[in-house]
């Protein structure tokens, strides 16, 4: 256990020394949302100063870390830092980062989740959006769909949704954006859509 | 046995078998977070439900005699008998205060009936049900507990190393998880201490405001090791051993997902404990419905994201990779 002004770049961004770059993307985030100053997890904890500090430290932390060169000079001054250190009984025990795992990957991983079924609905949609961290919003911007028709994708409005061919654009990218199969969701999901659509055709022409 | 086995073991059992596993004492897994409100009673009732239809006897306790609900929510409609016939001694054998429910492998404690004027058992009648809880016929017992941190609630909070902690994405639900783990942290520590000197330094620390200036675990464990080294070790391994594990319930957006992930954070930097990200559960709309219909989420909509989200932390406190097998 180490005061915060103790930490070393990894145990700032809470990663180990053989995260890839992705990985010191991914938690720099999390990081700066963490110690961000209207912060949810942190406002009750942080005493003033405390927050913008962090994000100092975070900053300075991930610009090393995410280059590979500077990263490669930076472990090798860790490694003498330890060797030169005393030792105090918090120290003898094995370091925390070691035993632990990866930050965001306890809750990622795709396949530990309930959905081996190869049946995409809208809920199912929704929870591998979550799962991936991400807002309808920016969803969109990396798809250039329309937000508010992610949104009746999400929910299955299909009389609001536009033609099917649309609708398979938009699934196909929406897939590949939180990391689904994009041929797999869009089949089985315009299964449904079709379904509903020709209930709604029908019902038309028999009135 | 791995869980694979004990699911295997589960499927194959006669229903009408009691005796087997006996020896294996239950799972406890208490379920708190400070504040009230946060749905506590629903993740319990809904993981209770869950265990069980994945075929595991399951007991789920409603400790929270200051203000029981977990029977409703399972759809008990009048308990006859309440854990509080134990606490006021009426009872010595919690296996007659078992009730039935309407899912096979479910029993049911119920915290109705109590004594409102004293609610909750002393000290020593605490410890007793403790160990009692632990001799139960189950796989897994459930403890729900109430708000706030009044010593009984923290006590049975320090039944496992890795109670649940439910978290709902507001200001107010955060700090109040923050000021019960710190409170349980030093509950556990006391305890673990066996130098008298270093337990009066815990009990000193626990006082927020403390003329010492210790504001931190870490502050705490300079003290500790100054004080005598091996109780400094000591400390570093009951602090290891402490996994509270974070659900966030009543999620609606993606940040609120991350939310778990930065509690953990704030946890393992400022107080040195290591939580662990169970989960999180989504706002669901029915989740009304299921309380006034007297009947867990999972059931009525078994469908719905937040269903899908507590098997999910169903499973992932059962041990199992995952939903086939």
């Amino acid at each position: 256990m180490k005061s915060l002004t103790d930490l070393d770049y990894y145990e700032i961004l809470e990663i180990s020394p053989d995260t890839p770059v992705s990985g010191v993307e991914r938690a720099y985030q999390l990081a700066l949302a963490t110690y961000a100053e209207d912060s949810l997890a942190g406002y009750s904890v942080f005493e003033s100063g405390d927050a913008a500090t962090m994000r100092e430290r975070i900053e300075t932390a991930y610009r090393v870390l995410s280059d590979a060169e500077a990263r490669i000079g930076y472990d090798a001054t860790l490694v003498t830092e330890i060797e030169a250190q005393t030792p105090s009984v918090a120290d003898s025990l094995p370091p925390l980062a070691a035993t632990l795992p990866e930050t965001l990957s306890e809750i990622e991983p795709l396949e530990a989740f309930d959905e081996d079924s190869n049946d995409y609905d809208g809920s199912r949609l929704r929870r591998s959006r979550l799962r991936r961290g991400l807002e309808i919003e920016s969803v969109a911007q990396v798809t250039k769909v329309n937000p508010t028709y992610l949104r009746f994708l999400e929910e299955e409005r299909f009389a609001d949704l536009p033609p099917r061919v649309y609708v398979r654009g938009f699934l196909m990218a929406f897939a590949t954006c939180v990391g689904l199969d994009p041929h797999a969701v869009a089949g089985s999901y315009l299964v449904r859509f079709d379904d509903a659509t020709k209930a709604v055709s029908r019902r038309f022409r028999g009135a | 046995m791995s869980a694979e086995l004990r699911k295997s073991a589960a499927r194959f059992r006669p229903a009408t078998s009691e005796p087997r596993l006996a020896a294996r004492p239950p799972r406890m897994i208490p379920v708190g977070g400070g504040k009230g409100g946060v749905g506590k009673t629903f993740v319990v009732a809904n993981l209770a439900v869950s265990l069980a239809r994945m075929g595991h006897r399951v007991v789920a306790v409603d400790a929270d005699l200051e203000g029981p609900n977990l029977h409703t929510c399972l759809g008990l409609a009048k308990p006859p008998v309440s854990l509080a016939d134990y606490v006021a001694h009426r009872e010595e054998d919690l296996g007659k205060l078992l009730l039935d429910s309407s899912v096979p492998g479910l029993h049911v404690i119920a915290g109705t009936r109590s004594n409102l004027a004293t609610p909750q058992p002393g000290h020593a009648r605490r410890v007793q049900l403790i160990r009692e809880l632990r001799r139960l016929p189950a796989d897994f017992v459930l403890l729900d507990l109430g708000a706030g941190m009044h010593p009984a609630v923290v006590d049975y909070f320090m039944v496992s190393d890795d109670g649940l902690l439910v978290i709902a994405p507001e200001p107010t639900s955060v700090e109040n998880a923050y000021a019960f783990l710190r409170a349980a942290f030093y509950r556990r520590l006391r305890l673990a201490m066996a130098s008298h000197d270093v337990r009066s330094l815990v009990t000193l620390a626990m006082d927020e405001q403390n003329e010492r200036g210790i504001r931190t675990p870490l502050e705490l464990l300079r003290e500790i090791e100054a004080l005598d080294p091996s109780e400094g070790a000591h400390f570093v391994e009951t602090m290891r051993a402490f996994r509270p594990r974070i659900v966030i319930n009543e999620v609606r957006t993606a940040e609120d997902v991350k939310l778990g992930f930065s509690v953990k954070s704030v946890c393992r930097k400022y107080f040195g404990i290591e939580a662990e990200y169970l989960g999180y559960v989504s706002h669901d709309a029915d989740a009304r419905k299921a309380v006034r219909g007297r009947r867990p989420l999972v059931d009525l909509s078994p469908r719905s994201d937040a269903s899908n989200y507590l098997r999910r932390v169903a499973r992932k406190l059962a041990d199992l990779p995952s939903a086939r097998g």
